[in-house]
């Protein structure tokens, strides 16, 4: 009889179920990231734009906008700001709106610029993008 | 896919009814043609696995075909570049209607690449799209979950996920 | 009896035809009048052959003679029938064809002269009584075909010209060599120069000589039809001859080398062993391979339907071989079955050949060029030629229901009776030349399909093809002959009727009870075997075609549907590169036979650079010449040996030549003593 024949016999049905149930091997994949906005200061923020390859963030006075459709999950924001930034874990990112993968992360300090690092001003109609902060 | 508005409803609101009943069109059986308009092939191997045993689209009713005359739904990979813009338009167009495109990869999205010279830097601006599959590449799973999305057969989840953590759940 | 007066009538209007082009070819309606000449004598060697198949073989009628060639006698017969009714086919379309085709002037003139001559030639070896008027009718016919290649002389390619016509001369004069040698052994033997009384005494013509005579006649005749290896003429002299003149070739005068072939073999010595059979029909069945293989390796459209005509012929003489070996195993049903078949499928090639032949010449005239490879989208440019070459197309492929198919259905039903024979060998050597007629059959498709494809269909490859046009061209003479053809499909049974009439004359077979029964349906020869209906084949795609359609209509979706450009594939153009170019198409061919073709390549790129920027790349393949290299060159080697030995005898010394006449009359002194 042939290998494959038996092979399949002992090791039965591999094909996932998902989505009637999730499937194990998720848990493995590189997910964009998930910030916490309490350690998010703008001189943080703007080091996160200059590292991300793939211009999925910007900052536009006191918010962080993430773009979820550009990140690639690579994983370099986490590895700058390892406090500020975790894996979100979500991977069903399929969105039937481009604008519905933008998410906006509120900075810490607010609108008041208390006089730290920041190099932005706190009007929000200026905006750091990667290609200004390097 | 646009309809004019009716009294009561706005665009958008028509806009959605009518892509959720063309959407509901093809629960059963929905024929795929993958197109690749400049892409590193990451995506491709992704999009080859789900012909795999383990995550079998088959099962979904999902096929794969090379002619876009069978086809009903476009899935785009790469940036579009720009030499390939007549190919990719010849491509829709010769998509009987009615028909789906689904943008997969960060490269489609707009992320990795920045217009110029030679790239649009994502199919936005040259075929209209209408679901969005983000990762680099996305996994079979969630290139499953944003095909069972373009056929209404799954809600989209990541209009409601903030990306906040709060208090380091994880 | 009104087959000897409506042969007169065509000899007439050709004589005068002549005379007419000859003083009146220098203008319009000169040609014109010639043509109408032409055309008339045509319609009424058409009758004559027609009446001649219905009513049986005339009397022998002497026609004068002289002490120099004898009585000249005359005698129209059945076997002569079809060739003399395509003979009368051929030149109407022809005369249709030629005022929109050749230019008025003093060489048009000449050429009209000989081409009606040449007609009343070719006339007189199918109506000739005796052996004198057969050879003397034959070799005037040769030469005058020589003449009628050589048309173009004057063009600049003279060379070519010159050479095609010149191979077209020697190997006619080879073969005209071994018929003399055949037609005297028949004649001594029998005492008699009439070609009936010959039929009648067969008997005196006993085993050795019988046998010598056949071959060789064969072996002659076969220069003449084209069976391999003696067909080298053909390809050299079709395309250098003007289009109505390669139509009359291929169209009639390799059928008069298949009627001396058929001549021999069922009338003048019908019955001999079965070698004599089996040989001919494997002649055939080589002959019609390895036509149509080299047929899918020319470009040239002229030398592609020149290789198709050798194809042809082959089918025929299979079928004649076979019918001979039928009658020596003592089947005389299928023997007169398969030499109806044999002609039927000479009067369907006759039509379609001549068709593809003439519509060459109009693609030759609006393009400038033969090359299949330089055409392209021709159907577009010249709908009504593409029509027309298409009806003939599709005869020539044998697709159902068209002529082409009928004929061959009926020899492949013929060999596929082997099995009467009772000798397994034979039954088994039959089945073979069935199965490489069915390569062949697959083979001519192919080719045909590339051979329509190539130049009609598609883009056009050059600017010529690209301003093609199809105004002034001759178009009367080629659509005659497609509606022939479909007359010669939808008629069968008529068709078939006619020639079992004539079968009864030449074989003495009943053959219409087995043939036709009831009228509608065609069986070969035995009523156990197979059959088939044209009729009700017709009847049934009609309705097939009245159900589908009707079907489809009413089950179309109702939604609005959208006018889209055809998939390409996205390319930004399709440019006419792209496409399938006539040599690539047969490409398989000449891979699987290559033993065959044994193809010399060569290649040169202006330099090494591998990058593939060194400039353009010439590659040229060419298929090894085998007839020529290991046949003819040896033959004529050997012959200019002979002739070095031989030449030290014209010295040019008078005293040696003084010597010669002395030693002669001493040889002769000494023979009348002894």
């Amino acid at each position: 009889m042939p290998q494959w024949f038996l092979r399949g016999l002992r090791r039965g049905v591999v094909t996932t179920h998902y989505p009637a149930r999730p499937d194990a091997s998720a848990a493995t994949l590189p997910t964009p990231p998930a910030f916490q906005p309490e350690g998010l200061t703008a001189g943080l923020a703007d080091r996160l734009v200059a590292v991300c390859p793939s211009w999925a963030l910007t900052r536009s006075g006191d918010t962080l906008i993430f773009d979820a459709g550009a990140c690639t999950a690579c994983g370099r924001c986490r590895t700058e700001a390892p406090g500020a930034v975790v894996t979100s874990g979500e991977f069903e990112l399929a969105a039937a709106d481009r604008d519905h993968l933008v998410k906006r992360i509120p900075l810490l300090g607010g609108s008041a610029s208390k006089g730290s690092a920041s190099e932005g001003s706190a009007d929000p109609a200026t905006e750091t993008t990667q290609g200004e902060s390097a | 896919m646009t309809g004019a508005a009716t009294p009561g409803r706005s665009v958008q609101e028509t806009a959605d009814e009518l892509r959720r009943r063309v959407a509901r069109q093809f629960g059963r059986s929905l024929h795929i043609r993958t197109l690749d308009t400049g892409s590193c092939a990451a995506c491709e191997q992704e999009i080859r696995l789900l012909a795999a045993p383990h995550y079998d689209l088959h099962r979904l009713g999902f096929f794969f075909t090379p002619a876009p005359r069978h086809a009903d739904l476009l899935m785009v990979t790469g940036p579009m570049i720009r030499a390939f813009d007549i190919a990719a338009r010849k491509t829709y167009e010769a998509m009987p209607g009615p028909k789906l495109v689904v943008a997969t990869g960060a490269c489609a999205l707009g992320g990795v690449y920045q217009p110029d010279a030679f790239t649009h830097g994502g199919i936005g601006e040259t075929l209209p799209v209408d679901v969005w599959i983000p990762g680099c590449p996305p996994s079979p799973l969630a290139l499953l979950q944003g095909l069972l999305v373009a056929v209404d057969r799954l809600a989209e989840k990541v209009r409601d996920l903030d990306f906040i953590q709060n208090g380091g759940r994880r | 009896m009104t087959t000897l007066p409506l042969m007169y009538g065509a000899a007439a209007a050709w004589a005068l035809a002549a005379l007419v082009a000859l003083a009146g070819g220098v203008s319009r309606p000169g040609i014109r009048a010639c043509c109408v000449l032409s055309g008339l004598g045509g319609a009424a060697a058409l009758a004559g052959g027609v009446s001649s198949l219905l009513s049986g073989n005339s009397r022998v009628v002497t026609a004068g003679g002289s002490v120099v060639v004898g009585t000249l006698q005359l005698q129209p017969t059945s076997l002569a029938g079809v060739f003399t009714a395509l003979l009368g086919l051929v030149a109407v379309a022809t005369a249709a064809f030629v005022p929109r085709y050749h230019q008025p002037g003093r060489v048009t003139g000449l050429y009209l002269a000989v081409y009606n001559l040449a007609l009343l030639a070719s006339l007189a070896v199918l109506a000739a009584g005796n052996v004198v008027t057969f050879l003397v009718a034959w070799e005037t016919m040769a030469l005058l075909c020589y003449l009628l290649i050589l048309r173009h002389m004057r063009r600049p390619r003279r060379d070519e010209v010159a050479a095609g016509a010149f191979w077209f001369l020697a190997l006619s004069e080879t073969g005209f060599v071994l018929i003399v040698a055949a037609f005297v052994i028949l004649a001594a033997k029998t005492h008699t120069m009439q070609l009936d009384l010959i039929a009648a005494r067969a008997h005196l013509v006993t085993g050795g000589w019988r046998d010598t005579a056949f071959l060789l006649a064969l072996t002659g005749f076969g220069f003449k039809a084209g069976l391999v290896p003696l067909h080298v003429w053909l390809p050299e002299a079709h395309p250098v001859a003007p289009a109505d003149g390669s139509a009359f070739l291929s169209g009639l005068v390799v059928k008069l080398g298949v009627y001396g072939i058929a001549l021999f073999a069922f009338r003048l010595l019908p019955a001999g062993p079965a070698w004599r059979g089996i040989l001919t029909m494997a002649a055939g069945a080589v002959t019609a391979a390895i036509g149509i293989l080299y047929a899918l390796n020319e470009r040239d459209i002229k030398r592609f339907l020149a290789f198709s005509t050798i194809e042809n012929i082959g089918i025929i003489v299979t079928a004649f071989g076979a019918a001979m070996t039928f009658l020596a195993y003592g089947q005389r049903l299928l023997w007169a079955f398969l030499l109806l078949a044999g002609l039927y499928h000479v009067a369907n090639h006759g039509s379609y050949k001549t068709l593809l032949f003439l519509e060459a010449g109009v693609v030759e005239h609006a393009t400038g060029t033969r090359d299949m490879d330089r055409l392209g989208g021709l159907a577009h440019r010249m709908p009504r030629a593409s029509v027309i070459t298409f009806a003939g197309t599709l005869g020539i492929a044998a697709l159902p229901p068209f002529n082409g198919f009928v004929s061959e259905w009926l020899i492949f039903q013929g060999l596929f009776q082997g099995f009467r024979t009772g000798s397994h060998l034979v039954a088994i050597l039959i089945v073979l030349a069935a199965a490489t007629l069915g390569l062949t059959g697959g083979l001519a498709i192919y080719a045909f399909v590339r051979g329509y494809g190539i130049p009609f269909l598609g883009m056009p490859r050059t600017r010529q093809a690209a301003e093609a046009s199809e105004a002034r061209q001759p178009v009367a003479g080629p659509a005659l002959l497609a509606v022939v053809c479909a007359a010669l499909a939808v008629g069968a049974p008529v068709v078939l009727t006619v020639l079992a009439r004539a079968m009864r004359t030449v074989t003495g077979v009943e053959l219409r009870p087995v043939l036709l029964p009831g009228n509608l349906t065609v069986i070969p020869a035995h009523t156990n075997f197979s059959g088939f209906s044209p009729t009700y084949r017709a009847v049934f795609l009609l309705a097939v075609l009245a159900l589908a359609i009707p079907s489809y209509r009413a089950g179309r979706p109702r939604a609005g549907s959208m006018v889209a450009p055809v998939w390409d594939g996205g390319m930004v153009a399709f440019k006419p590169r792209m496409q399938y170019s006539a040599m690539t198409f047969s490409a398989p061919t000449r891979v699987t036979f290559d033993a065959l073709y044994r193809p010399s390549v060569s290649v040169r790129r202006a330099s090494d650079d591998p990058a593939g920027r060194s400039g353009p790349v010439h590659y040229e393949s060419q298929a090894a010449p085998v007839f020529e290299r290991y046949l003819y060159r040896p033959v004529i080697r050997a012959f200019e040996w002979l002739a070095d030995v031989v030449r030290p005898i014209q010295s040019g010394d008078v005293n040696l030549y003084l010597f010669y006449v002395f030693a002669a009359v001493l040889v002769a002194y000494l023979i009348a003593a002894l």
